[in-house]
Parts: C-alpha cells; structure tokens; sequence
C-alpha cells in the first residue's frame, strides 16, 4: 500500500515538473529563425507591391507575420540604429519594399551598391506607403 | 483605415505646390512600455511612418502593429493575436496638429501635439507635451505620454492581469526629413 502511494507521489511530481518544463519552454521560445525557415511565400517586388495595392486586407493575411522572399533592385542602402536597411524598388514607382536586416547580415548589406539585383528573406508585417520587411536576411 | 490613407496622401500631394512644406519619416520610433510588479514589458517599432505639413503644423501619423518588437516571441505572439487583433486591426494611427508651430524656435521648443489616436479600432482624442526640434534637413519630434489599456477596449485574461500594467507608457521619437 505504501509502494503504491509512493509511487502516485512520484508520478505526480514527475508531470509537475513536466509541466513546468513544459510551459518555460514556451515562454522563453524563441523568435523566428528567418535565416533557418522556408520562405512560404516567393516574388518580386513589384508583384508584391501590386498585390497590396489591389487588396491590402486580403495581402496582409496572406503575407503578414510570414516568412517570404523577393527578388528585387536596389534602391537605397542605409542605417538606422547600427542595423542596416535596404530599399528595394523599381524603377518608376513610387512604393518599394523597405528591408530592415538582421544585424548579422550588416557586413554583406554594406557591399551591396545601388541597383544590384537581390534576393531577400524576412517576416512581412504588412504595408503603409511601402511594404515593411524585418528580420530580413539576404539569400544567395 | 480608408479614412487615415485619404488624410496621409492629402496631407501628401494636395496643395503641394511647394514640395518644402511637406517633412516625412518612415524610420520613426514608437515604444511603449508596462511596468508591473511580476515583469518590465517593452516593445520597439522602428518603422513608423510621420508626415508633417510645416505651414498649417498639421501631422499624420501610421505604424504597423505587427512592426512592435518583443524581446519574448511569446508575448508578441498574443500582443498580435489575443490583445490588439493585429489580423483585424494592423495598423495604429494618429492624426491631428502641432500647436503655434510656426512659432517654435531653438530657444521655444515645446508645444502641444492634439489629435485622435486610433488603436484596435477605437478613437481617442489625445493632447501631450511634444518636443519640436527644427533645422533645415530635418525636424524631430520627441515626447512620451500615458494610455489607459481599457480606453482601446484591449482585453487581458486574469491569467495575466498582474503582468501587465492597466497604464502604459507610450514614447516616441521621429527624426523627419524634407519630402523629395
């Protein structure tokens, strides 16, 4: 009868300490590996742009807080915060997609000269007068 | 959020004869910030975009829910889904005026910012102190100010009612630049 007692004891303390492990691991998940995830999405900028122009409801809830990539021109490269942001635009348009990197990939962003042909990755958290990239990372 | 597009590009292209008059950002910086016994939570968005109009001190300014930065995954996951409804609700907007802006100068830097902020979809007018800082490449608008969660009808579970603050602290610092 005491075996048996001990042993529920035991049982119980054991998924109590699962549980703690259980919800501390997703406390403390971490972000979005970007560099390490499959784009779900793939296109160039300016199909992006158009199809956030067209219908921005139905863009943000295919896009948004997803991981996609865009193939694109450079525009701009600058800085803000000691992190490196890059413009990606078409020539004779007004909107672009505005790419704020990882800070890892600071280095390979500075390289990059206007009008280079590029392929970034990053969570798209929707569109004002450009569409916003973070976390972005660029891919070979 | 149609409404708030009509106002940013009338603020933008109507009347803009003269293209001096119009000072953006899309690089502005909105934080906010709840203190409460269990934990400090923050959140950081770097990409908000502010248009001023410097001869009626009129100002529109737009931010992504989404663009908000937690440093815990987890947190920015129900911020987005549970409180703010970032799926319905994806953007956070202010409009409204600086007060005597013409009249600000080095020495005479502080005036009012009135206007509605808009969040989760409700309306609420809002005045604060606002920090203007002209100069020929740039005008900077720095300023904190409080809001009530229960104002923007922001729901938080019991669960959790003691990590976060009933008040939180909003600040934000916007280094505009001649438009074009």
């Amino acid at each position: 009868m005491r075996g048996n007692q001990f042993k529920i004891l035991i049982g119980l303390f054991l998924v109590a300490v699962l549980g703690l492990l259980v919800s501390l691991y997703y406390y403390n998940k971490p972000h979005v590996d970007v560099k390490h995830s499959e784009a779900a999405y793939i296109l160039t900028v300016q199909n992006l742009i158009d199809e956030y122009q067209t219908d921005e409801n139905e863009s943000d809830k295919k896009y948004s807080e997803n991981v996609i990539q865009v193939q694109g021109t450079v525009f701009e490269i600058s800085t803000l915060k000691g992190n490196s942001v890059i413009t990606l635009k078409d020539e004779g348009f007004e909107s672009s997609i505005i790419c704020h990197m990882l800070p890892e990939d600071n280095k390979r962003a500075l390289q990059l000269k206007m009008g280079d042909e590029i392929n970034i990755k990053g969570i798209c958290t929707g569109y004002l007068m450009d569409v916003i990239m973070v976390r972005c990372t660029l891919v070979d | 959020m149609k409404e708030i597009n009509i106002i940013v590009f009338a603020l933008l292209f109507y009347n803009s004869v003269v293209a001096q008059d119009k000072f953006l950002t899309k690089e502005g910086y909105v934080s906010f910030f709840s203190h409460s016994l269990v934990e400090d939570i923050k959140a950081d968005n770097n990409q908000v975009l502010s248009i001023i109009d410097t001869v009626t001190g009129k100002i529109a300014i737009q931010m992504l829910m989404r663009s908000f930065m937690f440093k815990k995954a987890l947190m920015q996951e129900h911020f987005n889904e549970n409180y703010v409804e970032s799926y319905k609700y994806p953007k956070a907007t202010f409009s409204g005026e600086l007060l005597n802006f013409s009249g600000l100068s080095a020495a005479n830097n502080e005036t009012e910012i009135v206007g509605t902020l808009t969040v989760h979809g409700e309306v609420k007018e809002i005045s604060t102190k606002v920090q203007v800082e002209k100069g020929a490449d740039g005008i900077t608008l720095k300023g904190n100010f409080n809001v009530d969660v229960a104002d923007f009808k922001i729901k938080i579970p019991a669960i959790v009612s003691n990590n976060i603050a009933k008040t939180i602290k909003v600040t934000f610092e916007l280094h505009h630049k001649p438009y074009k």
